[in-house]
């Protein structure tokens, strides 16, 4: 009886904890729908008058061209981590299952990009970008970010803990490597794939520096991008901002809500890798 | 005959070109390129135009805006690190036992994780302004937060304290969930409270963990740059510059590469140092026990 009484406890202190964490969060969608005036009220309110006030997100949407925002991010996003695991899961395979002359010096270069961090190299990377005549473009977007270190590192512990006589009677039966990995492998590590596709969709959903970097033109933005750019830095159309962080939030937060279990899994996994 | 076993020869490396390729083109070359570009005199174009020594460093030690950069930098990193894994680690420790409704709060405790940088500096900006923001209001002060000189750095600080909580979280979690119950139940025994649990048994056991998680926030520490674009430029009065700031702007605006390079490599030598400081720190506690 008194434990139980101590976990309702923890459990309702947990909860207050957990609101006061998420606050920020909430306070930005509440603010979302209030009218200006409503900001200029004293003393400052958290909740709206009405929830049926979308004049905000109206905004957000014909200030500027955040439909196509949404798009050049989708598009980013999905396309630069299915690249990442593609070659993430190629590596992988020969790390795993090949010897070869010289497997350990590449095996490190691939790691040893773990060892310099993205944004030190940033204004260099934007001279091969621009000189490759790929700024507002997708690819000048996703191309820093094919090679996914830390995930050709996953799979391939994924992979080797396979059975080898799997893969020798897939061989006996006159299955290609190719194959072998398309069809056999990659279904079998459907957990670890997704789990990687996830974390590294929200990661480049999530991105800034460098796609404001790589982009002039209006239409080639992301979200992230065009939210900071919706209004001056010193404007006071403070529901305007809220709206617009909202908006740009909601897709990697549903897709983290739906794979949280997944995600969190996966980091015991991680903190092995360090 | 012949033919077929130079494929075979070459297969393995076919499989990792993709990856070398780009870890080459996109990671090493450009890390190579402003090692370079730090000692030697750069054009507007990107050119190098002859080498400099280490005249470029010294031109950069010497600069104000550097010197405040690396300072704030430093406090930034020493002050958010260990307050992030504080909290996050003892989330954790609350969380550790599986309750009825550990699903609900352990996934508000892992949201900030999934929350992009550009969206919760927006909301920060709102929460924390002087006179429409709530924080003022419910604790009834007047800070000037983001605005003010003292308080801004400070300010940031929280901004990506919040940003951190998510993912250390998890991380502690997964590694105080991996403890053996028997070993906490001993110490429960023995008369140890939860403070002591946390400090003298869980964090002392998930010393990996603790490291881990230490050089992973230093290092995105060192790296802070996206705030300052977004929420203070810098300002007020250099209170905010940043070392990536600082690359940022003498890179990409102003086109001083060099300068720009002899910054990139300074981050890149702190990170570094403090990895394998990090890690020798580890070394030690492990051997000790």
């Amino acid at each position: 009886m008194k434990r139980s009484m101590r976990d309702a406890l923890i459990q309702a202190f947990c909860l207050l904890l957990g609101l006061f964490v998420v606050f920020p969060l909430i306070y930005g969608a509440l603010g979302a729908f209030k009218t200006p005036s409503e900001f200029s009220r004293v003393p400052p309110t958290v909740f709206p008058d009405s929830f049926r006030n979308f004049d905000n997100f109206r905004a957000v949407f014909e200030k500027a061209p955040m439909a196509r925002y949404f798009l050049n991010s989708l598009i980013t996003s999905t396309v630069s981590s299915l690249v990442r695991l593609v070659f993430a899961a190629l590596a992988a395979y020969a790390f795993a299952f090949f010897e070869f002359p010289g497997k350990k010096p590449l095996f490190i270069l691939v790691l040893g990009t773990m060892m310099l961090p993205a944004e030190t190299i940033t204004v260099t990377n934007y001279q091969t970008v621009s000189a490759l005549r790929l700024t507002d473009h997708y690819l000048g977007i996703m191309i820093v970010s094919f090679v996914g270190a830390s995930q050709m590192f996953m799979l391939r512990a994924r992979f080797a803990s396979t059975p080898r006589a799997l893969r020798e009677a897939a061989m006996l039966d006159g299955c290609s490597d190719l194959r072998f990995l398309l069809f056999v492998l990659l279904p079998v590590s459907r957990p670890v794939l997704v789990t990687l596709f996830l974390q590294s969709f929200i990661a480049q959903w999530n991105s800034y520096l460098w796609p404001l970097l790589v982009t002039n033109h209006d239409e080639m933005r992301t979200v992230q991008v065009g939210i900071t750019m919706l209004t001056a830095p010193e404007a006071t159309n403070y529901e305007t901002i809220l709206a617009g962080a909202t908006v740009a939030l909601i897709p990697a937060l549903i897709l983290f809500l739906v794979s949280r279990r997944k995600l969190s899994d996966s980091m015991s996994g991680g903190s092995l890798v360090g | 005959m012949r033919n077929r076993n130079g494929v075979r020869a070459i297969r393995p490396y076919l499989y990792v070109l993709p990856i070398i390729l780009f870890a080459v083109g996109f990671v090493y070359y450009p890390f190579l390129k402003t090692f370079l570009y730090s000692f030697s005199t750069v054009n507007v174009k990107g050119e190098i135009t002859g080498f400099a020594g280490l005249d470029n460093y010294a031109y950069l030690f010497g600069r104000r805006e550097f010197q405040a950069a690396l300072r704030n930098t430093l406090v930034l990193t020493a002050v958010n690190v260990p307050i992030t894994l504080l909290i996050a680690s003892f989330l954790a420790s609350l969380c550790v036992k599986e309750r009825p409704l550990s699903p609900v709060y352990e996934t508000m405790f892992a949201l900030p994780m999934a929350i992009s940088m550009a969206a919760i500096a927006l909301v920060f900006r709102v929460l924390l302004n002087p006179t429409v923001g709530f924080v003022n209001h419910a604790l009834n002060l007047s800070i000037g937060w983001f605005e003010d000189r003292n308080t801004a750095l400070f300010s940031i600080v929280l901004l990506t304290v919040w940003m951190g909580i998510g993912f250390n979280f998890l991380l502690f979690l997964s590694a105080f969930r991996a403890i053996p119950a028997q070993v906490i139940e001993a110490a429960r025994l023995d008369g140890a409270n939860a403070a002591q649990l946390l400090f003298r048994v869980r964090l002392p056991l998930a010393v990996p963990t603790v490291v881990y998680a230490a050089a992973t926030n230093a290092i995105l520490a060192l790296m802070t740059n996206g705030p300052i674009m977004i929420l203070t430029q810098g300002g007020p009065s250099r209170a905010t510059v940043t070392l990536i700031y600082m690359m940022y702007t003498s890179g990409y605006n102003s086109s001083n590469y060099s300068l720009a390079a002899c910054i990139s490599i300074c981050t890149f030598l702190l990170a570094l140092c403090l990895t394998l400081l990090l890690l020798r720190l580890e070394k030690k506690k492990v051997s000790y026990e």
